[in-house]
């Protein structure tokens, strides 16, 4: 009952979500223009989405029930930040191990320059995510309305979501399954 | 290990969405947008025009390619293919029922909350006849 009460929760939640960016979606196309914020200027080229999920087998209670859990990786970004990541992972590591057992260590210096590397990698990620958002909208046009954006920024929080309330759908079908034999 | 449901691993799957325009669109924006090299798409948009065989042909082709992990619906497009969404029970994709502008959600007609719901009421039949 818990979990039907949590899925219940997320889904209030994704409906005010999507509310949200419903009424951003009507106010952009009164300021925009309708014709400029329609179906009909979706590119129909081959094109690779941006947003994608991973899903991983988790062992139900039983081995025999599947139980797979979704997560989501937004513009890429997952696939981008693992790699950078580790980059400033390697850099916070590194100089400690170097300098492990010397006198004098000029760590303070190490340590800024690797929070600096981490900075900046942050940065890259927010570049890339803002170059992403600026290429889905640019199918409507170089100039959109504001609400646009916001629009975007509120079906992206109706994504997180959706991969929450899959999550939880996998795990209520798991227990049914469970009670059920 | 016999019976076991194959579910592979997969690190770039993709969201189906079943939906009227606006939600199609938002959706979209988001980046979740796919077209292959067959021009396929991974949404489809309901309008007056649609037909119920439309409908059931994109969700029969959602529900079997191996490339989507869930599949969004908005609940009053569910309701058009009820027998069809009720009847489906692989863990992947998923389908869930999301609500749109003009039909709000409704956990009575949730295919998900219908099972759980004659789960209890079957456990507490069974525990009233003890």
């Amino acid at each position: 009952m818990d979990s039907v009460d949590g899925y219940l929760l997320l889904m209030n939640s994704l409906s005010s979500a999507l509310r949200q960016g419903w009424l951003d979606l009507a106010s952009a196309r009164h300021s925009m223009g309708p014709s400029r914020v329609l179906s009909t200027l979706f590119d129909h080229k081959e094109q690779s989405a941006a947003t994608k999920l991973q899903v991983v087998d988790h062992d139900g209670l039983k081995p025999s029930e599947p139980k797979p859990h979704f997560a989501l990786s937004k513009w890429s970004l997952q696939e981008e930040c693992h790699s950078t990541y580790d980059v400033s992972e390697r850099a916070f590591t590194e100089p400690k191990m170097r300098h492990r057992g010397s006198v004098t260590t000029p760590e303070n210096g190490n340590h800024e320059s690797a929070n600096t590397t981490a900075s900046s990698t942050g940065a890259d990620a927010s570049n890339h995510v803002q170059r992403a958002r600026s290429k889905a909208l640019s199918v409507f046009g170089g100039l959109v309305s504001p609400k646009l954006r916001t629009a975007q920024l509120s079906f992206e929080t109706a994504l997180d979501l959706i991969v929450e309330l899959a999550n939880s759908r996998s795990n209520m079908l798991a227990s049914f399954s469970q009670l059920k034999e | 290990m016999a019976g076991r449901a194959n579910i592979p691993t997969n690190s770039s799957a993709l969201i189906a969405i079943i939906a009227d325009e606006d939600t199609v669109t938002g959706f979209l924006l988001a980046g979740v947008g796919n077209v292959d090299l067959r021009k396929k798409t991974n949404y489809l948009i309901v309008d007056n025009k649609t037909t119920v065989k439309q409908i059931e042909d994109a969700f029969k082709e959602f529900t079997t390619r191996e490339d989507i992990a869930i599949v969004l619906i908005s609940q009053y497009v569910a309701n058009m293919i009820r027998f069809l969404v009720d009847g489906y029970n692989k863990p992947v994709p998923a389908i869930l029922e999301i609500p749109s502008k003009d039909h709000p959600y409704d956990p009575a007609h949730d295919s998900v909350l219908s099972r759980v719901k004659y789960l209890f009421s079957a456990e507490s039949v069974a525990s009233d006849r003890r």
